[in-house]
């Protein structure tokens, strides 16, 4: 597994050296920073949890209007590394805002989508993201990438979802509708119910979530982050 | 980043003492350099990092803190903190923490801990006293007595008597003297500067010859003493006696929340259960007794926040509902003349195990030594009528059911009682059996013990190793099933109305109470307290050591939570019920009463094996 993710690593790189350009240098750099991640244990390894709040749940159609981000590093969340970024997008926020509670008044302040990509990169650099349904966030950024760069990334990620996933058909023999969404998988775990729900405090929460999961598996010291590593293309 | 967007986070530390002293500036910037973690349960112990030592606030989850000799200093569950010890002492850490159930925890930099103790002084204070605490409570968690642990809370007068500074004296003296009290705090600006009391309106209005028109402030006794509402008792005494007074105003976040005098200590010690027996037995007349009973309430509330063991309030309440019972049947006598033949007054249910607590009503009934000819009926029935008239107004109301000896029905010779316990025995019919449950934890409070013996024997000759009748008490007592699943369900019924809670009592204590009489009765051990019986039932090698002491502490566990629920909802004047809303628990506390209704469901597998297979 490790030979592996290395080997598509390498590949990857290659493939972006051949091009050059100042992006493409940013792209490499971001891309060399993550390979030494995956033989490190969970504990030592550098760890980003993202949650990102869209317009929709279509990554062609619909855009990213916050980013929260929150590391995750020797098995503790240090908040005062925590950051929340507003995107300004085309349109307005529409039905979504009583989800996230963002009002368009909110985004003022936000930056625009090619600001906000360079932001991500370089405040997530070197750390592979973990998120909660992860899939999802990685089609989102890969698709704003590709807008903004004209160039995807090869993302790893750790899907705290499909981790509960296992878990819980391991425990359970088979899924119930809902058992494995954040609220109800926290809940497994004795974590607190957040009142609020905004980009940062879902980062957050899957932070806690993913300590809580790591601990049930043995612990942060005994798993190695290619254990529990997915690829985004 | 704006700070308001960890506002879960902050809010918590809202709502926790001693952060929600803290200004929101500083809850932001706290919220803000905390670090989170997970502590699971299988690593058994909080690790410590002894270069950066840390307060450790738990968010969720259940911690206890031992010393170095294993022995228990503190349990610490949501919103608590620990670790303050090192901080405060700068020793190194030398308590272990055990992580009782998996948490999340905010750790606080110790350089954060420091500032925000010089910026709130409040803050600073709650921890030095948590800290000074620890050191005296060394043996918090042993038996305490009631001076020394009852709290202030518990005694003062909820609504403080107060006037203005620039009021006149004649008016301070009519506000006393309307509302009967012999002091009044005086304020200025909604702060408390003063207090007078009767003795400065005779030493400093009378004996001086001032007239009732001098202003408040110039006779009132300046800057009092005061005590914190969560101050002890014992704290009070010691400031009353080292300055010679009288009156102490209870004083929270400098408001005036109310007094507390010498009167009040002096009636919450005479409450004591030894005290209010003595009392009990001096009083000449029924008028006198019921006024007396009114202090049982008190006891009660005292025993409570004295954190007795639940079983020895129960016995306590119930050997004071007993002195009460003797002494009226005492003095009826003095009235009646002496009684025709020998008797024994039998208390049934709750009385009859020692278990009574607040709000129980009479189970009671009259054994005779032989058949009553007409004069000895008419003197049984005026005797019977007058006992429970007076256990009535003492606060022990009439038994809904009827089942007191006034009813005739209830008051049989030995002869007659022998037929009746034989009948529930001998021909089981479930729903019969059920109402009778209650006699067979009977208990004679009055009247020669060998008559009682007799007709106690008697009893267990035909209940033991009665398949058949144990059967039908077992098939009973199974009815009701401890309430596991309610951990996990909503606090809001369908319709949005509040659930009532857990019924620790229909759910909890009674279920013990039957698995312990079945067990009894099938091998004819006399006890009828519920511990009692299962200690008798652990000696006899009937039960297994471990399940038995098992379910002796979760008979009392749920009986101490009922009790604790009780003494909060008095406190809070709500209505006293057995009903407890597990969300209104810590995640602690949740965690062991779901272990005690584990034992209570074990137990009832038990029994049912045991006793119901065959049928």
């Amino acid at each position: 597994m490790v030979n592996h993710l290395w080997l598509k690593s390498r590949f990857w790189l290659d493939s972006l050296s051949k091009q050059q350009g100042s992006h493409e240098r940013h792209l490499i750099e971001y891309q060399q920073s993550l390979t030494q991640q995956f033989t490190r244990t969970i504990y030592d390894a550098d760890l980003m949890a993202i949650d990102l709040e869209m317009t929709g749940l279509d990554p062609m159609k619909d855009q990213i209007i916050s980013i929260g981000l929150v590391p995750i590093s020797k098995g503790t969340i240090p908040l005062v590394k925590a950051q929340h970024l507003m995107i300004s997008i085309d349109g307005s926020v529409g039905q979504s805002a009583t989800v996230h509670g963002i009002v368009d008044h909110q985004l003022q302040d936000a930056l625009p989508v090619d600001a906000a990509m360079e932001w991500l990169l370089k405040a997530t650099q070197g750390h592979i993201l973990v998120a909660h349904h992860a899939p999802m966030d990685m089609a989102f950024i890969q698709q704003s990438l590709q807008n903004v760069f004209g160039q995807r990334l090869l993302l790893p990620f750790i899907d705290t979802l499909m981790i509960e996933k296992s878990r819980y058909l391991r425990q359970h023999g088979q899924l119930v509708e809902g058992c494995v969404r954040l609220g109800q998988s926290r809940e497994r775990y004795h974590l607190p119910v957040y009142a609020g729900h905004n980009a940062l405090i879902d980062a957050i929460a899957c932070a806690e979530l993913f300590l809580a999961q790591v601990s049930a598996l043995g612990g942060s010291t005994q798993i190695k982050c290619h254990e529990l590593v997915g690829l985004s293309k | 980043m704006n700070a308001s967007e960890l506002q879960p986070i902050e809010q918590f530390l809202q709502t926790h003492a001693p952060f929600d002293v803290l200004s929101t500036a500083l809850i932001a910037r706290c919220a803000r350099e905390m670090t989170i973690g997970y502590y699971a349960k299988a690593s058994a112990f909080v690790e410590f990092d002894p270069v950066n030592p840390k307060l450790y606030l738990v968010r969720s989850g259940a911690f206890e803190v031992r010393d170095p000799q294993g022995v228990l200093v503190d349990r610490v569950a949501e919103g608590e903190c620990f670790g303050f010890s090192t901080l405060l002492s700068g020793e190194k850490v030398v308590n272990k923490v055990a992580i009782l159930e998996d948490g999340l925890v905010y750790h606080i930099p110790q350089a954060l801990f420091t500032d925000l103790r010089s910026q709130n002084r409040q803050f600073d204070t709650f921890f030095t006293r948590a800290f000074a605490q620890r050191l005296r409570n060394e043996h918090k968690f042993k038996a305490k007595d009631l001076t020394t642990t009852s709290r202030i809370t518990n005694l003062m007068s909820q609504t403080p008597i107060s006037i203005e500074a620039n009021a006149s004296v004649q008016q301070a003296a009519k506000l006393m003297r309307d509302h009967r009290v012999s002091s009044v705090l005086v304020l200025h600006d909604q702060q408390l500067v003063g207090i007078l009391t009767d003795r400065d309106l005779r030493n400093r209005v009378l004996a001086e010859g001032l007239d009732g028109q001098a202003s408040v402030d110039k006779v009132m006794t300046k800057q009092p003493q005061t005590v914190a509402s969560n101050a002890l008792v014992f704290e009070a005494m010691l400031l009353m006696s080292e300055h010679n007074i009288h009156h102490l105003p209870v004083v929270d976040n400098q408001q005036a929340k109310g007094m507390i005098t010498s009167t009040d200590i002096l009636r919450s010690q005479s409450s004591q259960p030894l005290l209010l027996i003595g009392e009990i037995d001096r009083q000449a007349s029924i008028e006198r007794l019921i006024h007396v009973s009114k202090q049982i309430p008190v006891l009660l509330q005292n025993l409570i926040s004295a954190d007795a063991r639940a079983e020895e309030i129960g016995r306590v309440l119930t050997s004071v509902t007993d002195a009460l019972t003797r002494r009226l049947i005492v003095l009826n006598q003095q009235l009646l003349g002496k009684a025709p033949m020998a008797f024994c007054w039998l208390a049934f249910g709750s009385q009859g195990r020692q278990d009574q607590v607040a709000c129980s009503d009479q189970d009671n009934g009259l054994l005779l030594a032989h058949e009553p000819d007409e004069f000895a009926a008419a003197y049984f029935d005026k005797l019977t009528h007058a006992v429970c008239k007076g256990l009535d107004q003492c606060g022990y109301i009439y038994c809904p059911g009827d089942i007191m000896a006034q009813n005739p029905q209830w008051r049989l010779s030995l002869q007659q009682w022998q037929q009746k316990f034989k009948k529930w025995v001998m021909s089981p019919e479930p729903k019969a059996l059920m109402h009778a449950s209650i006699f067979f934890d009977m208990r004679a409070v009055f009247g020669p013990q060998t008559l009682f013996d007799e007709l106690q024997d008697s009893v267990m000759s035909h209940t033991k190793d009665n398949d058949i009748f144990l059967a039908g008490m077992a098939g009973n007592s199974l009815q009701q099933t401890p309430p596991l699943g309610f951990f996990r369900k909503f606090v809001l019924e369908r319709d949005g109305s509040e659930v009532k809670g857990m019924d620790l009592k229909h759910k909890g204590s009674a279920l013990i109470n039957d698995i312990a009489r079945v067990y009894a009765l099938s091998a004819g051990i006399k006890e009828v307290n519920t511990a009692k019986r299962i200690r008798a039932l652990m000696d006899a090698n009937i039960i297994n050591r471990k399940d038995a002491l098992n379910l002796a502490d979760a008979h009392e566990f749920i009986a101490h939570m009922r009790l604790a629920n009780q003494g909060y909802q008095a406190n809070h004047n709500l209505v006293v019920s057995n009903y407890l809303k597990p969300q209104d628990l810590s995640s602690l506390l949740r965690h062991q009463l779901r272990d005690a209704f584990k034992v209570v469901h074990d137990a009832q597998s038990g029994l049912k094996l045991k006793f119901t297979r065959s049928f």
